[in-house]
């Protein structure tokens, strides 16, 4: 039995490791988009943002200013118990989230959509986020904290219901359409790590999409090497588009495409594109069945 | 990029504003005010603006800051220029009603906002990688605050002391022309090769299923 309070702990824990420190295969990418560059702008915006990170790692302020949406996605397995039931994980990311507030270590940014009103802890309706799916049949408890920014969630969110006859030049057209827009001034803050769903319904779709952005490491293929051609052909069209850093003219817009896909109806083909901004931010909890905690910046 | 910093003290004088072209590379010295979306639709839709001298202070520094209160008072955490391009609707009447010469943010602004600076004299300018840590560390003093009570800590007004507080670029002149404009032409260009290479045919079009 896991207990709740162990639970709220992981999860403040790892927010508070995504929001000050960048991920190791994130960090890599940037450093490899820094030797690639040769724009003195496209090159500046990545050593100031490198330099802010480590900045922030050091204690001195934040990764970026802008926490964004706070979401939690948790993997239980088939054996998992939680003190308090599975509804505890909703409490605790609550718990979680208005401390890691309270500490600045989350900018207050959640508001009503329609009065925005700013109830000052980043907790309300919907809020923080919490996915849960289940997996294997262990007895612990995983749990990644993304703080997600506003420049890649508001600007590089995307979707489209195609068909059949669009096929994959319909796909690849919207996905590339997308980044331009998306990296137009340096909206998503490239080199962004561009999610693609494909299939599914509408909101299955955003979901592949968001989870192919968020949780998969950097430039990782999908095992089908069908989808991953298409991950291809879309990273060496988008470093052909002529952007680079925050918009700046250059070749690393994007740091990786991922694909993900599900089965949808035989009438259908629908696309989304989700973007994650150049800083990745995401950290893992894992947590055993006894309660030990251990933080990894690795996603598996 | 221009090569060497040009350190500008505010507030902006016209001369200084006009004196700016596309791609030069700045800090400011003095004091900014900032604010976000509320700060915007507030100043035009209820004539609602904080109790500044804008003559005195006329740059406006688009962000929402992670502050904390400390037993010295404020404390800002991080500071993180955002997109100004989302105040378009807002920012040209914005830049008219206050005479503001410098725009402080992240990506560009539109149309409007460029023809409001041409006529004014003013420029926007734009971030230089993610740098709110770093922007911190140049904040002298935070001065004020307004509208703490009904907007929040994000979208308040703060009145921040700032000393070579950047490096910033130049991203829209006081000729209203746009950095980014002139790049994304040059891309429009190339796009039909990149379609090309993803074997999208040059005349490809959606399915359309309404009339």
């Amino acid at each position: 039995m896991i207990p709740r309070a162990t639970i709220a702990e992981a999860m403040y824990e790892a927010m508070r490791l995504a929001a000050t420190t960048l991920p190791p295969d994130v960090e890599a990418a940037l450093s490899r988009a820094l030797e690639e560059e040769s724009d003195p702008l496209a090159r500046r915006h990545l050593e100031v943002s490198l330099e802010n990170a480590r900045a922030a790692a050091e204690g001195k302020g934040l990764v970026c200013a802008d926490t964004g949406f706070p979401l939690f996605y948790v993997t239980a397995g088939g054996d998992t118990r939680v003190e308090g039931g599975f509804d505890a994980l909703y409490r605790a990311a609550a718990e979680a989230t208005a401390r890691a507030t309270a500490d600045a270590l989350l900018r207050p940014t959640m508001v009503d959509p329609l009065s925005r009103r700013n109830p000052g802890g980043n907790v309300g309706p919907g809020m923080p986020k919490v996915d849960l799916r289940f997996e294997g049949d262990g007895s612990g408890l995983e749990i990644i904290a993304a703080p997600k920014g506003g420049g890649s969630e508001i600007f590089g969110t995307f979707y489209r219901m195609m068909y059949p006859s669009d096929g994959e030049a319909g796909i690849v057209k919207f996905a590339i359409d997308c980044i331009r827009d998306g990296c137009y001034a340096g909206k998503i803050c490239p080199p962004a790590i561009v999610g693609i769903g494909i299939g599914g319904t509408a909101d299955l779709c955003m979901k592949l999409a968001k989870d192919a952005a968020v949780l998969r490491p950097v430039g990782r293929h999908h095992p089908d090497p069908a989808v991953a051609a298409i991950e291809q052909k879309l990273f060496a069209a988008a470093r052909r588009l002529g952007l680079g850093p925050m918009g700046a003219r250059g070749v690393s817009s994007v740091m990786a495409v991922h694909v993900e896909t599900a089965l949808t109806h035989t009438a259908a083909l629908p696309v989304a594109v989700n973007a994650q901004c150049l800083v990745g931010r995401r950290w893992r909890a894992i947590i055993s069945s006894d309660g030990d905690i251990q933080y990894t910046g690795e996603l598996p | 990029m221009s090569d060497t910093i040009r350190h500008l003290q505010l507030p902006l004088t016209e001369d200084d504003a006009r004196g700016l072209r596309l791609g030069d590379v700045v800090t400011v010295t003095g004091r900014v005010f900032t604010g976000r979306s509320l700060f915007h639709i507030r100043a035009i839709e209820q004539e609602l603006v904080p109790p500044i001298d804008f003559s005195e202070m006329n740059c406006f520094f688009h962000v929402g800051p992670v502050m904390q209160q400390a037993p010295d008072g404020w404390q800002v955490v991080s500071i993180e220029p955002t997109s100004s391009i989302r105040f378009e609707r807002y920012g040209g009447a914005v830049v008219r009603k206050l005479g503001l010469r410098a725009l402080i943010g992240k990506t560009t602004m539109g149309r409007g906002t460029a023809a409001a600076l041409r006529d004014v004299g003013g420029v926007h300018l734009t971030k230089i990688g993610i740098c709110g840590n770093l922007l911190r560390d140049q904040v002298r003093r935070v001065v004020d605050v307004h509208f703490l009570d009904e907007l929040g800590k994000t979208e308040a007004t703060w009145i921040f002391e700032v000393e070579r507080f950047g490096p910033f670029f130049v991203d829209i002149d006081a000729c209203g022309n746009n950095y980014f404009e002139a790049l994304d032409e040059g891309i429009g260009q190339q796009l039909a090769d990149v379609y090309e290479s993803l074997g999208v045919p040059a005349d490809f079009a959606y399915t359309e299923v309404n009339p």
